[in-house]
């Protein structure tokens, strides 16, 4: 096997957690020696010293006002002259905004094996083997690639980011980048629209299982309301125009780590169970008792949750009263 | 102005998942399949480029024969030209075998803007739309959450975490990988159903596109060894009985919890 090139990103101005996890990935399936790392940005020298000895290894900066914000194509150019530089027959990046941008891109223009968003990876018998879920999470796949070149991103948060020191070194690149076809204009952060479920201590919500509008006033509501709770909801049901975007649990959505959290017709998507696993204690109802779901929540119930949620918020207003 | 959306026909999203017996794949024989929910978003995106100026909206898909209603729908609902391939050479092919076909009908239409969705419902790699970009040589954005034509450019809207958007300039023709919610996805009137039956659909083979080497199993660069449920980790109680006895349950829960 030869070199492993990981993909660091910025943010913020500091190297991202998820950088860090792709270093513990690296270490696992390679020898120290053979780990490199790019760090790309503008004036990124300061954070890819500490990342060279952080699990880097040997660092190449490409530090340019080109790539001060991320775009596909200075980013594209630029690692695939890393790639070169060092090579890397394996590149690992973060399954980020920027990194699944780019990620395919990388594996066309090499014609190498793509695997994206894997939770794992492993070599087993000189060959790289990869998990990852299928399915929107219900089902998990094995792969394995079968061509000298592979480019991979990997899940954020799924392994813990590497904690040893290394041997580091830091060189720079200098890229002169081709006339750009793109160009970034600007970031917007997200609106607050009054929903702010961030701070609610009990949040009930409903999913594509709930299956009509209406139905959110009529079910799940007032379950939030008997609660003293808020209410939110999953991507689908924002997506169809259900409910406006401020609802919405999710990677894409708000992050809610409250006391209580029922979800009520969802199955478990990954991006919604990033938005709400840190939750304090999770209850699931729904139809279908192979959803993802019941894998994270702490209590379940599998029924129609036109029965179960109207039972329940009766339930609650009579121990309340 | 010349669009070409590109759709897969996936697993319906309720359908029942069996695994095949060897672990390959799910076994697709008996099930209902959909329009990938992603690229009836870009689809949408795309016809709403054609009701506002001068377009025509050509539709591509990769699949057997079932894949002939996927592209019968996109037509009824407004799509004005669909290119099925219809090909069993190609099965077994990964994802970056999947784009060279696209590219390669890419190159024949030259089209202005190239629309996929960000993932398939199946797979979700979210590969296919900025590979097919890297082999026509244009720019892309994924997720993909609004787009406004302006003159030779387009502004794209990118979807980042917690809601924040990015927002680029590209210049045509371009490649969007569209994120679900973009717009409201309209359905196929009776009068676009009894138009589309007229409409052209053209079968094609890897051979005709001159990518037959590139695609199927043979080519493809990763290989699935397995796939299978999730191991169960703890999970969750399940509460039994009749609804009255699961609610005294649950409320005896968040009591316990002190939330009640």
């Amino acid at each position: 096997m030869g070199n492993i090139l990981i993909v660091a990103e910025m943010q913020n101005g500091s190297i991202r957690e998820s950088s860090y996890e792709l270093a513990s990935f690296a270490q696992k399936i390679a020898d120290p020696s053979q780990v490199r790392s790019l760090v790309i940005g503008e004036s990124v020298t300061e954070e890819a010293n500490a990342f060279s000895t952080k699990g880097g290894g040997e660092v190449t900066v490409v530090d340019n006002a080109a790539v001060s914000n991320y775009s596909a194509e200075a980013y594209r150019q630029a690692i695939l002259a890393v790639i070169q530089e060092t090579n890397a027959s394996t590149i690992l990046l973060s399954n980020t905004p920027s990194g699944w941008d780019v990620a395919p891109r990388l594996a066309a223009a090499l014609d190498a094996a793509f695997i994206s968003d894997c939770f794992d990876i492993d070599r087993i018998d000189e060959k790289l083997v990869f998990l990852r879920r299928v399915f929107n999470g219900k089902l998990d796949a094995r792969l394995e690639a079968a061509a000298d070149i592979v480019v991979a991103t990997m899940q954020p948060g799924a392994t813990a980011p590497y904690e040893g020191t290394t041997n580091g070194t830091v060189s720079s690149l200098e890229v002169s980048f081709n006339e750009q076809k793109s160009r970034f204009l600007e970031t917007k952060v997200a609106e607050s629209k009054g929903v702010d479920l961030s701070k609610a201590e009990i949040i009930v919500s409903g999913g594509r299982g709930v299956g009509d509008p209406e139905k959110f006033p009529e079910t799940i509501q007032p379950l939030a309301d008997a609660l003293g709770g808020a209410m939110g909801a999953s991507r689908p049901v924002v997506d169809a125009g259900w409910l406006p975007h401020e609802y919405q649990v999710g990677s894409s959505g708000q992050i809610v780590t409250p006391k209580l959290y029922v979800a009520c017709g969802i199955s478990g998507a990954i991006q919604h169970l990033v938005g709400m696993k840190g939750s304090n204690f999770i209850i699931a109802i729904n139809k279908d008792g192979d959803a993802p779901i019941f894998e994270i929540a702490d209590l379940g119930v599998v029924g129609d949750l036109f029965e179960v949620v109207p039972a329940l918020t009766d339930a609650v207003k009579s121990a309340k009263s | 102005m010349k669009i070409l959306v590109c759709l897969k026909q996936v697993p319906h999203q309720d359908a029942r998942l069996d695994i095949k017996s060897d672990g390959s794949w799910i076994q697709e024989e008996s099930i209902k399949f959909e329009i990938n929910s992603y690229d009836t978003y870009a689809l949408e995106e795309a016809l709403r480029i054609k009701d506002e100026k001068e377009a025509e909206v050509v539709v591509a898909s990769i699949g057997p024969d079932r894949t002939t209603q996927a592209l019968r729908t996109a037509l009824g609902m407004g799509a004005d030209r669909a290119v099925h391939v219809n090909d069993e050479s190609v099965e077994g092919s990964d994802a970056l075998a999947i784009a060279k076909i696209l590219a390669a009908i890419g190159k024949e239409e030259s089209p202005d803007l190239v629309f996929t969705g960000l993932m398939a419902d199946d797979g979700n790699f979210a590969s296919v739309g900025p590979m097919v970009a890297e082999l026509l040589e244009m720019p892309h954005a994924t997720a993909v959450m609004s787009a406004s034509l302006e003159g030779e450019k387009l502004i794209a809207e990118r979807e980042l975490e917690g809601g924040a958007l990015e927002v680029v300039e590209l210049q045509l023709p371009c490649l969007l990988a569209v994120q679900t919610g973009i717009n409201q996805v309209r359905y196929a009137s009776l009068k676009g159903i009894m138009a589309a039956k007229k409409k052209p659909l053209d079968t094609r083979s890897a051979a005709d596109l001159g990518v037959q080497e590139l695609v199927g199993t043979g080519a493809a660069k990763i290989k699935v060894q397995e796939i299978y449920v999730p191991p169960k980790t703890q999970g969750a109680e399940i509460l039994e009985g009749s609804t009255t006895d699961v609610a005294e349950g649950l409320v005896a829960k968040i009591k316990e919890l002190g939330l009640l």
